[in-house]
């Protein structure tokens, strides 16, 4: 299976994700990759009832998903893992390489993160955090629907008022 | 963690506390912004059952409660009841605070995703759908817009307040109420029968709105009947909406150009 998206967004499966970009990528599998959630039965079954029929879920640990690189091959199609935050993408990011690109699809407001654009809100450690990635040569985009367009990490932090 | 089964837990919501909670739901968009979408709504449904919490009102675990619940939550408004019974119960059994926030979290997507195709696809139409129907068999237009008006907000009040009680019960567990026929299975056959109503009217319609010469009951039939098989056999390829709005603007066009 092809992985076609790392992307941040802490709703995690919703329209924008099995409809927006699941129709024109042709997703089939959905990946959350979440330390907290494996341990979480409820939480993944929640997810699960917001999967279109046709699309499955996966939920692993960074550590899981490191351990296997491709642990979709079982599936066909085209696949997007999905992060919560921009910390465990850093981590993801560090311990599976070839990861080329991430893309924050939403992240909204909570206390201590300022507007960016009307879907990213970022804190201080986020843009830390990201600005790690693009330090380890990862392109970082911000990107909520297949029609917007891309907002590199730069114009990000620079729209932030942090 | 394992979550809450369905009407665990010795946790009460009184009746009136239920009815606060639900006429609070109502307004849960009043207050709609960019930022929180609708969590101060979320907040201002749930007081009443915050009220509850040791230390009662203004109390730390209330005010502590009420900080949380106001936070960013988005998901189909009439949904959200399933949302408040079921972080209110939360609250109420003392979940941690960060099951609670991860919970909020997870709550949206679901029922925003189901909400949209049980109401937005399948529930509004099919209202708007019927009430042409009552048109074309001869009601009144006023008696057509109540027809719709009186339908369709019977079932979202029904859907409130069914989901407040609904999601009280489940708690965490909220997912088996998700995962309900009502939100698996019934868009689908909601939209079915939308298809085979909007066949059914629009002739009835046509035929009354243009003013054209009568073409007898056989002819009309025919053409009720054909029109439901068409959109049958459309069923799946277009959805039930989107079939009756085209056939809609094409009675409207046929309409001025008839005279």
């Amino acid at each position: 299976m092809a992985i076609e998206q790392f992307r941040i967004d802490d709703r995690l499966v919703h329209g924008q994700v099995v409809i927006g970009w699941g129709q024109p990528l042709g997703l089939t599998h959905l990946v959350i990759v979440d330390d907290a959630m494996v341990e979480n039965a409820w939480e993944a079954d929640l997810y699960r009832m917001a999967t279109p029929p046709g699309m499955t879920l996966d939920v692993e640990s960074v550590a899981s998903f490191a351990a296997h690189p491709q642990p979709l091959d079982r599936h066909l199609g085209a696949g997007m893992v999905l992060t919560t935050n921009v910390d465990t993408m850093r981590r993801l990011v560090e311990a599976v390489p070839g990861i080329r690109t991430v893309t924050i699809g939403g992240l909204h407001h909570q206390p201590g993160r300022a507007p960016s654009l009307p879907y990213v809100f970022l804190s201080t450690e986020d843009i830390a955090n990201l600005g790690a990635l693009a330090a380890s040569g990862v392109a970082v985009i911000a990107q909520d629907l297949p029609g917007s367009t891309p907002v590199p990490l730069g114009d990000l932090v620079a729209a932030g008022g942090v | 963690m394992t979550a809450p089964t369905l009407d665990a837990g010795p946790a009460t919501l009184p009746f009136a506390t239920r009815a606060r909670m639900l006429l609070r739901l109502l307004t849960v968009q009043a207050s709609y912004n960019y930022e929180s979408m609708i969590g101060n709504g979320i907040a201002f449904a749930i007081e009443p059952a915050l009220r509850r919490l040791p230390g009662g009102r203004g109390g730390e675990a209330y005010r502590a409660a009420l900080a949380r619940q106001s936070r960013y939550f988005n998901a189909h408004p009439y949904l959200t009841s399933i949302a408040v019974g079921a972080l209110a119960r939360a609250e109420a059994d003392g979940v941690p605070p960060e099951q609670i926030e991860r919970f909020r979290t997870a709550c949206c997507g679901p029922l925003g995703a189901s909400g949209d195709r049980l109401v937005w696809v399948s529930w509004l139409p099919c209202c708007a759908l019927v009430a042409l129907a009552a048109f074309g068999l001869g009601a009144s237009p006023a008696i057509a817009v109540l027809t719709f008006l009186g339908l369709y907000n019977a079932g979202h009040l029904a859907l409130r307040f069914w989901g407040l009680i609904a999601g009280w019960r489940a708690g965490l567990g909220v997912a088996a109420v998700i995962g309900l026929p009502l939100f698996r299975t019934w868009p689908d056959r909601i939209a079915l029968a939308s298809v085979g109503v909007a066949g059914f009217a629009l002739p009835l319609v046509m035929a009354r709105a243009t003013g054209a010469a009568p073409v007898g009951v056989a002819v009309i039939a025919a053409l009720a009947l054909a029109g439901g098989v068409a959109l049958h056999e459309l069923h799946g390829r277009l959805a039930g909406w989107r079939a009756a709005m085209w056939l809609l603007g094409a009675f409207m066009l046929a309409g001025v150009l008839l005279g």
